[in-house]
């Protein structure tokens, strides 16, 4: 076997089969993030891929080429090395965008891989997204290189030199001002001319609430204890209010609590669709549990899970165990505030 | 007819701690002793956009389906929240590239709202023609991956031949192909030249025309109609329940879009309609989306005509009427009050939902979520898949237009 793998690659067929590795680069489809839409550009008609004898394709067992499009996570960096290793032999690798290459917009965030620690790469194409012209041609440059043997780069970089000597007395400093003691208001009254809103406080007086506010035009706050959460969105579920466009979780180190938040809008009753109630609660930090609403409304279902992934709270109620939206070796609970990210560094010109 | 039994031991495969699989060993034993199958559709397949749908089936009838998303988790949310408001406006329209301006949009509304700014006439419409033009080009792509879904390519080359007329528009408007970041607090980044405008205008008659042949080859062609209906239907009340969104919950008979009910920029000054179907299955999900590329239309060709003269930028940010220059000076150190800011803006998919939380101090958020219509519609997309033939998966998939960059964030 090894004696006919030779001669395939370097006996008297050795050319014509490089001749015919060259014109069928076909891309084995695995659109890994937003790439996509200037990579499919690329093989629609437009830019016509299919000219140099490139196609994407849908089954990695008969390619010989990976097109990386983006941003590879954690999660999809398994499948990526999966379907390299189904890949048979050539197997070439190329990388689109500005992610894929040094983590791009995304350089510091929790869940990013770098594919060239998962994959050999042949070629990078930077650029956010790429263009198709971009594209296409470093499909020409590892066409270049099955032809001559050596890959080289398409574009021409002129080293940037360093002047010697000391650092600058004052490096700029960073833009950003984080506050370090910061104070999170939820609910503050904003006077709007909004009468619908207040024949509704009205109505929901009957709810009993800590505290009801109009924060804005169509936006109603509603403080409860966490005890009394499901009481009250169930009652809200009998007024007419059928369904949830967000869920989201506040994190408050300083004060010890997370606040826990329900947007609730509806779809059924027409003078209730611009309105969006926050229903929201305060739980300990220490313990961080609240009933879940996933049975009220199973519009919430899937947003309660991604913030048990993201914050550690825990959904009583919510059938779902385990990591939902994040791989199993990402860091727990990224989203909180004692998670920080690598700082970026100004540097002096 | 005499039924047999026959003691076969069914063992579960070997592979299942490779697989990853999030759920547990049991129910994939439990699956297996009931006769019935689990079928891993992703997350490399050929279609578009790729996630886990762990499948389970009887024969070939779906029983359930359990999602498995987050291959493109990139987290925004936690970045967001240590980066400059206005760094932060490229960075929202990554979920969505083909959609940046609605994305943007709804961000930068969440400012504006915040801070009190009145946006100038001009710019709200210039505003309106971008993210009118974002969604014709989300619905095309949308209808281009279906058919690759479908197996029928030509359909593919249709609507791409078609988003290449939007592209160049956006290239001409903007200066950027798909993320153009180019809708900033106050207005917009720099004023649009009458020629453009003449070309855009001109463009959406080309555009309607070679809508009408694609029309013909693929939405009115027999073999895709008996692919897409009556499949995956989604009942008004299933809708309503799931909370889906978009032109998936038009398609059910709900009318609701958060143009109409809460309108922004110049919709409430243009006369369109809401397109609206009642069956809810996956050829109206199509349907929905072709007519509502015929209302965008509409409304560009308004707006163009209508466009005020005046700022593009607001009093509130810069006297003059260019920032370019001067854009980091003025809108670095921006600071918002203290409180809970919610905008709801119509995407091409469906609303997306931006709460920013801030402390009042600090120039970046203190809590940005992002709720994007992906993340929304995977409840309804993935119960209308339950009852239906295994071989419908891909068809269903298609009509959702399920793009994971964007609900995973």
């Amino acid at each position: 076997m090894d004696e006919f793998v030779k001669f395939i690659n370097s006996g008297v067929l050795a050319p014509f089969k490089r001749w015919g590795t060259k014109w069928s680069l076909w891309p084995v489809h695995l659109v890994t993030a937003c790439c996509g839409a200037e990579f499919a550009h690329a093989f629609a008609c437009g830019y016509d891929g299919e000219r140099i004898g490139a196609l994407s394709y849908g089954i990695a067992r008969q390619t010989n080429l990976i097109i990386v499009e983006g941003a590879i996570t954690r999660k999809m960096a398994k499948v990526l090395r999966i379907t390299w290793e189904q890949m048979p032999d050539p197997k070439f690798v190329i990388v689109m965008g500005a992610c894929g290459l040094n983590g791009g917009i995304f350089w510091n965030g929790y869940n990013l891989v770098k594919p060239s620690e998962v994959v050999p790469v042949d070629f990078f194409i930077p650029g956010c997204p790429p263009t198709p012209e971009a594209l296409l041609r470093g499909i020409r440059q590892l066409q270049k290189k099955l032809e001559t043997g050596d890959a080289e780069s398409s574009a021409d970089f002129y080293d940037l030199k360093l002047k010697k000597g000391k650092l600058p007395k004052f490096l700029p400093k960073s833009p950003k001002k984080i506050s370090v003691n910061p104070c999170i208001v939820i609910d503050r009254r904003r006077e709007v001319d909004w009468e619908t809103g207040k024949k509704l406080l009205e109505s929901f007086k009957v709810l009993k609430v800590e505290n009801m506010v109009i924060t804005a035009k169509n936006r109603i706050a509603l403080r409860v204890s966490a005890d009394r959460i499901r009481e009250v969105a169930s009652e809200l579920r009998k007024m007419g209010f059928d369904h949830v466009k967000s869920v989201n979780v506040i994190d408050l180190p300083a004060e010890g609590k997370f606040i826990v938040e329900y947007h609730i809008s509806s779809y059924s009753i027409r003078e209730f669709m611009p309105v969006i109630l926050n229903l929201f609660a305060e739980i300990p930090r220490a313990k961080p549990e609240v009933d879940s609403l996933s049975d009220i409304f199973p519009s919430a279902d899937y947003m309660e899970r991604e913030m048990q992934d993201l914050f550690g709270v825990v959904f009583r109620g919510n059938p779902w165990k385990g990591k939902f939206l994040l791989a199993p070796d990402t860091p727990e609970n990224p989203l909180r505030k004692d998670f920080k990210l690598q700082e970026e560094v100004y540097v002096g010109d | 007819m005499r039924e047999v039994a026959i003691d076969v031991p069914v063992e579960p495969p070997k592979e299942l701690e490779s697989l990853f699989l999030p759920v547990p060993k049991e129910y994939v034993e439990e699956a297996y002793k009931k006769d019935e199958f689990l079928v891993l559709v992703g997350p490399q397949h050929s279609g578009s956009g790729h996630m886990r749908l762990i499948v389970r089936v009887k024969g070939d009838v779906i029983q359930e389906v359990i999602p498995d998303p987050g291959y493109v988790h990139r987290a925004i949310e936690k970045l967001a929240e240590n980066r400059l408001y206005i760094q932060n406006i490229p960075l929202v329209e990554r979920p969505a590239i083909m959609d940046s301006a609605n994305l943007n949009l709804g961000y930068v509304r969440a400012i504006e709202d915040a801070m009190e700014i009145e946006v100038p006439d001009r710019a709200k419409y210039l505003r309106t023609i971008l993210a009118e033009l974002c969604r014709i080009g989300t619905h095309l792509y949308d209808a281009a991956i279906l058919s690759v879904f479908l197996g029928h390519t030509t359909g593919f080359m249709y609507p791409f031949g078609i988003r290449e007329l939007i592209c160049e528009a956006l290239v001409k408007m903007t200066g950027a192909r798909f993320t153009s970041s180019f809708i900033i607090p106050g207005g917009v980044r720099r004023d649009v030249e009458k020629e453009t405008l003449a070309w855009i205008y001109s463009a959406t008659f080309a555009i309607e025309r070679r809508l009408k042949s694609f029309e013909r080859i693929f939405i009115k062609n027999p073999t895709v109609i008996a692919r897409l209906k009556e499949v995956g239907v989604l009942s008004k009340k299933e809708a309503i329940e799931f909370g889906v969104v978009g032109p998936f919950l038009r398609a059910s008979g709900v009318e609701y879009d958060a143009r109409k009910v809460e309108p922004y920029e110049a919709y409430d000054r243009v006369d369109w309609d809401i397109v609206v179907a009642d069956e809810g299955d996956s050829y109206s999900r199509l349907l929905v989306r072709a007519n509502e590329i015929g209302q965008s239309l509409k409304i560009i060709r308004q707006c163009i005509t209508d466009i005020p003269e005046g700022k593009v930028i607001s009093d509130q940010i810069c006297e003059g009427n260019d920032i370019r220059g001067e854009f980091f000076d003025k809108l670095a150190d921006i600071v918002l009050p203290t409180g809970e800011y919610t905008t709801i803006t119509e995407a091409g998919r469906g609303s997306v939902i931006f709460t920013i939380v801030s402390d009042g101090e600090s120039n970046v958020p203190y809590r940005l979520r992002i709720v994007t219509p992906g993340w929304l519609y995977l409840r309804g997309f993935v119960e209308s898949l339950k009852g239906e033939r295994l071989a419908d998966l891909q068809a269903i998939y298609g009509s959702f237009g399920y793009f994971p960059p964007e609900a995973d964030r």
